[in-house]
């Protein structure tokens, strides 16, 4: 137990540095920006208390607002994409499954942990974008911000997966 | 209480879900100046919505007063108007008498506000509770008017109530009237159906008028000053036995919301009334021998 929460912690700080110190500097053709930061919000565990993703969320996504100086932003879509991830895995994990397997490429096989990461994923940088727009005006900038950012963000997630796999 | 308890315990991360949603939620529009200013003006379009739907019923429950007001105004107005118009029309080279006329016009009617509190326009003879009576000087045969035209004569008066005969009244009511400049006469007369229009009997078949004149009040009678508003020609007609026209008259009080009216109380009326009576008596007496 105190060891997962100390994993927790090592995968909070590193993601937060990895984000705040090289991929908060990426921004493909103008549109597309990789958030590998989701990688903490997919991977909790079954058995997690869903008030402990929620706050885990919500701290990831104000550190990530701290250093993007936009405080409420990522914290908001976190905690909405904490609230959905327990519900989600439980539709994508087997019947047969431990009560605290962990969420990974490994135990949900490629495809399933794809289609998982996509949804909430997806979720998450439609609604950042919403918001950091805040307005429809551009409709067409906003719909290209997600689909890019998206399919960045799922290229890097599944890249650092079968690493961890392995 | 346990089963509230249990529910709270049950749903508890929904609970704190929406706690650090609003949580972000504040902190996105008091720390970032673009949403911050999206929020602000929204806010203050809501509000002035708000604001406008608050005034707006305050506007409507003042509006019982600013009727009775306008009410009052338009009457006085139209009397102006019919006399500055006749006085136009007769080309008077005295540039005082206009101002004279008008006053002593205005000086010779008072005008006691009332409201309608029994109506109808369904039946062939249909009659009209005014809440004003004696107490508030008025008197029977005295005529009544609104701010869109005529409404019809004081037929019974108590002490605080009177009962109207309008001119949606077939069998009682005819109103002198005349075509607005033109001078010819007639009288106004109801024959049931539609409320908005009625009769100008006996108009003169040398009379010269068009479609959409108005007829106004002659002021042939001791009871309606000359010059308030009846209706608009809409059609011409032969009378039954083709020796005048009657004309088919659109009318400008609309009788099924009549509200705010005003009875028209003429200082020289009771001299005008004991004079008539004096004549009647006298032909009579003369008819008599």
């Amino acid at each position: 137990m105190a060891v997962d929460i100390l994993k927790r912690w090592a995968l909070f700080v590193v993601l937060c540095m990895v984000q705040v110190l090289f991929l908060n500097h990426i921004w493909l053709f103008d549109v597309a920006t990789p958030l590998l930061y989701m990688l903490f919000v997919i991977t909790f565990r079954r058995n997690t208390p869903k008030w402990a993703i929620l706050l885990w969320s919500f701290c990831l996504g104000l550190t990530i607002d701290t250093f993007t100086n936009t405080p409420g932003l990522a914290s908001g879509c976190l905690t909405l994409t904490g609230m959905m991830q327990p519900y989600l895995a439980e539709v994508f994990l087997p019947k047969d499954a431990p009560e605290d397997i962990e969420i990974s490429m490994r135990t949900l096989g490629i495809s399933k942990f794809a289609t998982l990461s996509l949804i909430l994923t997806g979720t998450y940088c439609l609604i950042f974008f919403a918001l950091e727009a805040f307005s429809f005006y551009n409709l067409l900038y906003w719909v290209e911000c997600s689909v890019f950012s998206t399919a960045l963000t799922m290229a890097l997630l599944l890249a650092v997966e079968s690493v961890r796999s392995k | 209480m346990s089963n509230l308890l249990d529910f709270l315990k049950k749903y508890h991360h929904w609970f704190l879900f929406i706690l650090l949603e609003v949580i972000s939620g504040v902190m996105l529009f008091r720390y970032n100046s673009y949403q911050g200013s999206v929020w602000l003006s929204s806010a203050n379009v809501v509000a002035a919505k708000v604001y406008e739907v608050k005034s707006s019923v305050g506007a409507l429950l003042s509006m019982t007063r600013a009727n009775e007001e306008l009410t009052q105004r338009n009457i006085n107005l139209e009397r102006q108007v019919a006399q500055l118009r006749r006085l136009y029309n007769e080309a008077v080279k005295d540039t005082t008498a206009a101002q004279k006329a008008e006053l002593s016009a205005l000086e010779q009617y008072r005008l006691v506000p009332a409201k309608v509190v029994s109506n109808s326009v369904s039946r062939l003879n249909n009659l009209m509770t005014i809440d004003k009576g004696r107490a508030d000087g008025v008197e029977t045969d005295m005529g009544v008017v609104c701010g869109n035209g005529i409404v019809g004569v004081v037929y019974l008066t108590s002490d605080h109530y009177a009962v109207v005969i309008p001119a949606l009244n077939a069998t009682t009511s005819r109103i002198s009237c005349a075509i607005r400049g033109r001078n010819y006469f007639g009288y106004l007369h109801w024959t049931g159906g539609d409320p908005m229009r009625a009769y100008v009997e006996d108009v003169p078949r040398h009379a010269q008028f068009r479609k959409g004149e108005w007829v106004v009040t002659s002021g042939y009678s001791s009871i309606f000053p000359p010059g308030i508003p009846v209706g608009k020609i809409e059609k011409v007609y032969n009378s039954t036995d083709g020796l005048s026209y009657r004309l088919q008259v659109h009318l400008s009080t609309d009788f099924s919301c009549l509200r705010d009216v005003a009875v028209i109380t003429d200082k020289s009326f009771a001299e005008r009334t004991r004079l008539m009576e004096a004549v009647r008596d006298s032909m009579r007496a003369k008819g008599g021998m």
